[in-house]
Protein backbone atom coordinates (compact mmCIF):
# COMPACT_ATOMS: atom_id res chain seq x y z
CA UNK A 1 0.00 0.00 0.00
CA UNK A 2 2.81 2.46 0.93
CA UNK A 3 4.34 1.94 -2.12
CA UNK A 4 1.62 1.85 -4.15
CA UNK A 5 0.52 5.63 -3.15
CA UNK A 6 3.26 7.74 -4.71
CA UNK A 7 3.06 5.58 -8.11
CA UNK A 8 -0.69 6.48 -8.20
CA UNK A 9 0.23 9.79 -7.18
CA UNK A 10 2.68 10.53 -9.98
CA UNK A 11 0.41 8.90 -12.60
CA UNK A 12 -1.91 11.33 -11.32
CA UNK A 13 0.04 14.22 -11.82
CA UNK A 14 1.18 13.16 -15.42
CA UNK A 15 -2.64 12.83 -16.43
CA UNK A 16 -3.03 16.04 -15.35
CA UNK A 17 0.05 17.35 -17.01
CA UNK A 18 -0.28 15.56 -20.21
CA UNK A 19 -4.07 16.49 -20.34
CA UNK A 20 -4.83 19.08 -23.20
CA UNK A 21 -5.39 22.64 -22.30
CA UNK A 22 -8.69 23.66 -21.52
CA UNK A 23 -10.32 25.04 -25.03
CA UNK A 24 -10.13 28.91 -24.88
CA UNK A 25 -13.49 30.96 -26.06
CA UNK A 26 -14.02 34.81 -27.50
CA UNK A 27 -17.51 35.45 -25.99
CA UNK A 28 -19.79 38.02 -27.35
CA UNK A 29 -22.26 39.37 -25.43
CA UNK A 30 -25.03 42.13 -27.18
CA UNK A 31 -27.89 43.02 -25.14
CA UNK A 32 -30.55 45.85 -26.26
CA UNK A 33 -32.97 45.97 -23.44
CA UNK A 34 -35.02 48.41 -25.75
CA UNK A 35 -35.37 46.17 -28.66
CA UNK A 36 -35.46 43.18 -26.50
CA UNK A 37 -32.61 41.92 -28.73
CA UNK A 38 -30.13 39.53 -27.26
CA UNK A 39 -26.87 38.14 -29.24
CA UNK A 40 -24.24 35.66 -27.61
CA UNK A 41 -21.67 33.86 -29.72
CA UNK A 42 -18.88 31.81 -28.37
CA UNK A 43 -16.26 31.15 -30.63
CA UNK A 44 -13.64 28.51 -29.36
CA UNK A 45 -10.01 29.85 -30.43
CA UNK A 46 -8.55 27.11 -31.72
CA UNK A 47 -11.46 27.49 -34.96
CA UNK A 48 -10.69 30.93 -34.82
CA UNK A 49 -6.91 30.19 -34.83
CA UNK A 50 -7.67 27.56 -37.89
CA UNK A 51 -9.76 29.55 -39.86
CA UNK A 52 -8.42 33.34 -39.79
CA UNK A 53 -5.26 32.04 -41.92
CA UNK A 54 -7.48 30.50 -44.62
CA UNK A 55 -9.17 33.78 -45.29
CA UNK A 56 -7.56 35.93 -47.75
CA UNK A 57 -10.24 38.48 -48.90
CA UNK A 58 -9.89 42.15 -48.77
CA UNK A 59 -7.67 43.53 -46.15
CA UNK A 60 -7.13 40.31 -43.94
CA UNK A 61 -4.59 38.00 -45.93
CA UNK A 62 -2.72 34.72 -44.40
CA UNK A 63 -3.69 35.49 -40.50
CA UNK A 64 -2.78 39.42 -41.16
CA UNK A 65 -4.46 42.77 -41.75
CA UNK A 66 -3.19 45.39 -43.91
CA UNK A 67 -3.26 49.29 -42.75
CA UNK A 68 -2.06 50.63 -45.37
CA UNK A 69 -3.51 53.93 -44.35
CA UNK A 70 -1.88 53.68 -41.31
CA UNK A 71 1.73 56.23 -41.06
CA UNK A 72 3.78 55.36 -38.04
CA UNK A 73 6.37 58.07 -39.60
CA UNK A 74 9.36 56.14 -39.01
CA UNK A 75 8.34 55.23 -36.06
CA UNK A 76 9.76 51.45 -35.10
CA UNK A 77 6.26 50.22 -33.32
CA UNK A 78 8.10 47.18 -32.02
CA UNK A 79 10.77 49.14 -30.37
CA UNK A 80 7.50 51.71 -29.00
CA UNK A 81 5.80 48.23 -27.48
CA UNK A 82 9.13 47.34 -25.92
CA UNK A 83 9.71 50.44 -24.10
CA UNK A 84 5.94 50.89 -22.62
CA UNK A 85 5.87 47.02 -21.83
CA UNK A 86 9.06 48.11 -19.68
CA UNK A 87 8.02 51.48 -18.24
CA UNK A 88 5.74 51.51 -14.76
CA UNK A 89 2.32 51.32 -14.87
CA UNK A 90 0.57 54.34 -15.52
CA UNK A 91 -1.56 56.86 -17.87
CA UNK A 92 0.19 57.64 -21.14
CA UNK A 93 -2.26 59.11 -23.32
CA UNK A 94 -5.07 61.46 -21.80
CA UNK A 95 -7.49 63.92 -23.97
CA UNK A 96 -10.36 65.81 -22.86
CA UNK A 97 -12.63 67.70 -25.39
CA UNK A 98 -15.60 68.59 -24.44
CA UNK A 99 -17.83 66.28 -26.54
CA UNK A 100 -15.05 63.31 -25.76
CA UNK A 101 -12.50 61.98 -23.51
CA UNK A 102 -9.47 59.14 -24.22
CA UNK A 103 -7.47 58.06 -21.33
CA UNK A 104 -4.57 55.72 -23.05
CA UNK A 105 -3.00 53.57 -19.51
CA UNK A 106 -0.89 50.52 -18.80
CA UNK A 107 -1.91 48.65 -15.88
CA UNK A 108 -1.18 45.26 -14.79
CA UNK A 109 0.41 43.86 -17.96
CA UNK A 110 -2.81 45.56 -19.97
CA UNK A 111 -3.18 47.89 -22.04
CA UNK A 112 -6.52 50.14 -20.98
CA UNK A 113 -8.21 52.73 -23.30
CA UNK A 114 -10.96 54.25 -21.85
CA UNK A 115 -13.20 56.33 -24.43
CA UNK A 116 -16.21 58.60 -23.54
CA UNK A 117 -18.35 59.96 -25.76
CA UNK A 118 -20.33 62.17 -24.01
CA UNK A 119 -22.67 63.30 -26.81
CA UNK A 120 -23.87 60.11 -27.85
CA UNK A 121 -23.24 59.07 -24.19
CA UNK A 122 -21.18 56.19 -25.20
CA UNK A 123 -18.46 54.62 -23.66
CA UNK A 124 -15.95 52.25 -24.63
CA UNK A 125 -13.35 50.65 -22.73
CA UNK A 126 -11.14 48.19 -24.41
CA UNK A 127 -8.51 46.19 -22.25
CA UNK A 128 -5.72 44.48 -24.47
CA UNK A 129 -3.22 41.90 -22.64
CA UNK A 130 0.01 43.14 -23.25
CA UNK A 131 1.24 40.16 -24.94
CA UNK A 132 -1.61 39.99 -27.46
CA UNK A 133 -1.24 43.87 -28.40
CA UNK A 134 2.89 42.50 -28.90
CA UNK A 135 1.57 40.26 -31.18
CA UNK A 136 -0.89 42.39 -32.76
CA UNK A 137 2.20 44.68 -33.82
CA UNK A 138 4.56 41.93 -34.84
CA UNK A 139 4.57 42.15 -38.32
CA UNK A 140 5.67 45.43 -38.77
CA UNK A 141 4.29 49.13 -39.19
CA UNK A 142 1.95 47.75 -42.03
CA UNK A 143 0.14 44.88 -40.62
CA UNK A 144 -1.57 43.76 -37.53
CA UNK A 145 -0.99 39.92 -36.94
CA UNK A 146 -4.39 38.64 -35.99
CA UNK A 147 -3.05 35.12 -36.11
CA UNK A 148 -0.45 35.59 -33.69
CA UNK A 149 -3.21 38.29 -31.41
CA UNK A 150 -5.29 35.11 -31.17
CA UNK A 151 -2.40 32.28 -30.09
CA UNK A 152 -1.59 34.83 -27.70
CA UNK A 153 -5.35 35.22 -26.85
CA UNK A 154 -5.25 31.47 -25.88
CA UNK A 155 -1.86 32.01 -23.45
CA UNK A 156 -3.34 35.03 -21.67
CA UNK A 157 -5.42 35.05 -18.64
CA UNK A 158 -9.53 34.99 -18.34
CA UNK A 159 -10.19 38.69 -19.47
CA UNK A 160 -12.50 41.54 -20.41
CA UNK A 161 -11.21 42.96 -23.74
CA UNK A 162 -14.13 45.36 -24.78
CA UNK A 163 -16.91 46.64 -23.28
CA UNK A 164 -19.45 49.03 -24.96
CA UNK A 165 -21.93 50.76 -23.68
CA UNK A 166 -24.80 53.56 -24.99
CA UNK A 167 -28.05 54.92 -24.53
CA UNK A 168 -29.74 51.57 -25.94
CA UNK A 169 -27.36 48.36 -25.70
CA UNK A 170 -23.97 47.02 -24.07
CA UNK A 171 -22.06 44.91 -25.95
CA UNK A 172 -18.94 43.09 -23.96
CA UNK A 173 -16.21 40.84 -25.46
CA UNK A 174 -14.09 38.87 -22.93
CA UNK A 175 -12.13 35.26 -22.88
CA UNK A 176 -12.54 32.30 -20.90
CA UNK A 177 -12.26 28.67 -20.91
CA UNK A 178 -16.43 28.35 -20.33
CA UNK A 179 -18.36 27.54 -23.41
CA UNK A 180 -21.49 29.85 -22.37
CA UNK A 181 -21.81 33.25 -22.16
CA UNK A 182 -23.71 33.48 -18.95
CA UNK B 1 -33.08 -25.91 -44.69
CA UNK B 2 -29.61 -25.43 -43.29
CA UNK B 3 -28.54 -23.82 -46.73
CA UNK B 4 -31.51 -21.35 -46.65
CA UNK B 5 -30.54 -20.28 -42.95
CA UNK B 6 -27.14 -19.98 -44.45
CA UNK B 7 -28.29 -17.38 -47.37
CA UNK B 8 -30.39 -15.94 -44.37
CA UNK B 9 -27.25 -15.03 -42.49
CA UNK B 10 -25.69 -13.85 -45.67
CA UNK B 11 -28.56 -11.45 -46.11
CA UNK B 12 -28.86 -10.17 -42.28
CA UNK B 13 -24.70 -9.92 -42.39
CA UNK B 14 -25.03 -8.23 -45.53
CA UNK B 15 -27.74 -5.79 -44.57
CA UNK B 16 -25.58 -5.17 -41.05
CA UNK B 17 -22.73 -4.06 -42.48
CA UNK B 18 -24.43 -1.85 -45.22
CA UNK B 19 -26.53 -0.23 -42.08
CA UNK B 20 -23.50 -0.09 -40.53
CA UNK B 21 -21.38 1.81 -43.37
CA UNK B 22 -24.18 4.20 -44.24
CA UNK B 23 -25.12 5.09 -40.91
CA UNK B 24 -21.44 5.56 -40.27
CA UNK B 25 -21.15 9.47 -40.86
CA UNK B 26 -24.19 9.70 -39.07
CA UNK B 27 -28.09 11.29 -39.85
CA UNK B 28 -29.05 14.72 -41.37
CA UNK B 29 -32.35 15.84 -39.52
CA UNK B 30 -34.25 18.53 -40.93
CA UNK B 31 -37.32 18.63 -38.74
CA UNK B 32 -40.32 21.81 -39.88
CA UNK B 33 -43.16 22.53 -38.14
CA UNK B 34 -45.41 25.45 -39.20
CA UNK B 35 -47.27 27.02 -36.67
CA UNK B 36 -50.57 27.69 -38.20
CA UNK B 37 -53.56 25.19 -38.76
CA UNK B 38 -53.09 22.98 -41.18
CA UNK B 39 -49.50 23.95 -41.32
CA UNK B 40 -46.97 21.69 -42.56
CA UNK B 41 -44.91 19.16 -40.20
CA UNK B 42 -41.91 17.38 -41.75
CA UNK B 43 -39.41 15.16 -40.09
CA UNK B 44 -36.58 13.83 -42.82
CA UNK B 45 -34.10 11.96 -41.15
CA UNK B 46 -31.73 10.61 -43.97
CA UNK B 47 -27.82 8.91 -43.38
CA UNK B 48 -25.55 11.67 -44.35
CA UNK B 49 -23.26 9.71 -46.86
CA UNK B 50 -26.05 9.59 -48.92
CA UNK B 51 -25.65 13.68 -49.89
CA UNK B 52 -22.20 12.98 -51.18
CA UNK B 53 -23.22 9.67 -52.99
CA UNK B 54 -26.17 11.19 -54.51
CA UNK B 55 -23.88 14.14 -55.80
CA UNK B 56 -21.59 12.01 -57.83
CA UNK B 57 -24.67 10.66 -59.57
CA UNK B 58 -25.51 14.46 -60.28
CA UNK B 59 -24.33 15.28 -63.61
CA UNK B 60 -21.29 17.71 -63.63
CA UNK B 61 -22.80 20.59 -65.67
CA UNK B 62 -25.76 20.91 -62.82
CA UNK B 63 -22.93 21.40 -60.12
CA UNK B 64 -20.65 23.05 -62.13
CA UNK B 65 -21.43 27.02 -61.43
CA UNK B 66 -22.21 25.99 -57.97
CA UNK B 67 -18.57 24.11 -57.60
CA UNK B 68 -16.75 27.24 -58.70
CA UNK B 69 -18.47 29.81 -56.59
CA UNK B 70 -17.43 27.08 -53.63
CA UNK B 71 -14.06 26.84 -54.71
CA UNK B 72 -13.10 30.18 -53.76
CA UNK B 73 -14.10 29.69 -50.53
CA UNK B 74 -12.95 26.32 -50.20
CA UNK B 75 -9.85 26.82 -47.75
CA UNK B 76 -12.31 28.87 -45.49
CA UNK B 77 -14.71 26.29 -45.25
CA UNK B 78 -11.86 23.06 -45.07
CA UNK B 79 -10.44 25.14 -42.07
CA UNK B 80 -13.59 26.04 -40.51
CA UNK B 81 -15.39 22.72 -40.99
CA UNK B 82 -12.20 20.92 -39.57
CA UNK B 83 -11.22 23.70 -36.66
CA UNK B 84 -15.34 22.68 -35.78
CA UNK B 85 -14.85 19.32 -35.99
CA UNK B 86 -11.61 19.45 -33.17
CA UNK B 87 -13.72 21.97 -30.87
CA UNK B 88 -15.51 20.89 -27.92
CA UNK B 89 -19.64 20.49 -28.41
CA UNK B 90 -21.02 23.89 -26.72
CA UNK B 91 -23.62 26.79 -28.16
CA UNK B 92 -21.79 29.00 -30.76
CA UNK B 93 -24.24 31.97 -31.72
CA UNK B 94 -27.92 32.05 -29.64
CA UNK B 95 -29.95 35.14 -31.13
CA UNK B 96 -33.08 36.13 -29.23
CA UNK B 97 -35.74 39.17 -30.38
CA UNK B 98 -38.73 39.48 -29.26
CA UNK B 99 -39.79 37.59 -32.63
CA UNK B 100 -37.01 35.14 -32.94
CA UNK B 101 -34.96 33.26 -31.90
CA UNK B 102 -32.03 31.45 -33.32
CA UNK B 103 -29.16 28.97 -31.85
CA UNK B 104 -26.05 27.22 -33.75
CA UNK B 105 -24.80 24.55 -31.36
CA UNK B 106 -22.05 22.19 -32.04
CA UNK B 107 -23.54 18.80 -31.24
CA UNK B 108 -21.47 15.37 -31.14
CA UNK B 109 -19.64 16.09 -34.62
CA UNK B 110 -22.65 17.85 -35.98
CA UNK B 111 -24.00 21.65 -35.90
CA UNK B 112 -27.27 21.98 -35.00
CA UNK B 113 -29.35 25.04 -36.06
CA UNK B 114 -32.84 25.89 -34.58
CA UNK B 115 -34.93 28.67 -35.48
CA UNK B 116 -38.21 29.45 -33.86
CA UNK B 117 -40.61 32.76 -35.20
CA UNK B 118 -44.33 32.82 -34.73
CA UNK B 119 -44.75 30.89 -37.94
CA UNK B 120 -42.62 27.99 -37.89
CA UNK B 121 -40.04 26.44 -36.28
CA UNK B 122 -37.45 24.57 -37.74
CA UNK B 123 -34.39 22.20 -36.75
CA UNK B 124 -31.55 21.31 -39.12
CA UNK B 125 -29.01 18.83 -37.89
CA UNK B 126 -25.98 18.36 -40.02
CA UNK B 127 -23.30 16.11 -39.34
CA UNK B 128 -19.79 18.01 -40.13
CA UNK B 129 -17.99 15.16 -41.57
CA UNK B 130 -20.79 14.65 -44.46
CA UNK B 131 -20.98 18.33 -44.74
CA UNK B 132 -16.89 18.27 -45.70
CA UNK B 133 -18.09 14.96 -48.21
CA UNK B 134 -21.03 17.23 -49.79
CA UNK B 135 -18.88 20.11 -50.54
CA UNK B 136 -15.92 18.86 -51.98
CA UNK B 137 -18.03 16.70 -54.11
CA UNK B 138 -19.65 19.70 -55.36
CA UNK B 139 -16.33 21.91 -55.54
CA UNK B 140 -14.82 18.92 -57.49
CA UNK B 141 -18.13 18.89 -60.25
CA UNK B 142 -16.11 22.55 -60.83
CA UNK B 143 -13.23 20.79 -62.41
CA UNK B 144 -10.50 19.48 -60.83
CA UNK B 145 -9.30 20.79 -57.11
Amino acid sequence: MKTILPVLAVLCMGTVALAAPAERYLHVKVDDPVGREHVRVNIPLSLAEKVIPAINQGQLRDGKVEIGEFHANGVDLKMLFDAVQSAPDGEFVTVQEPDTDVRVAKSNGKMIVHVIDKEGKEKVDVTIPWEVAQALASSGDKQLNVEAAIQALERAGDTTLVTVTDNSQTIRVWIDSRNTSD
Amino acid sequence: MLLLGKIGLGFLGTALVAGAVVSSEGFIHVKVHEKQTNGTHISLVVPAMIVPVTLKFVPNHYLAEGGRNVRRYLPVIDAAISGLADCPDGPLVDVTDPDEHVSVVKSGGSIVVDVDDPDETVHVSVPLHATQSAIDEIASAGGPI
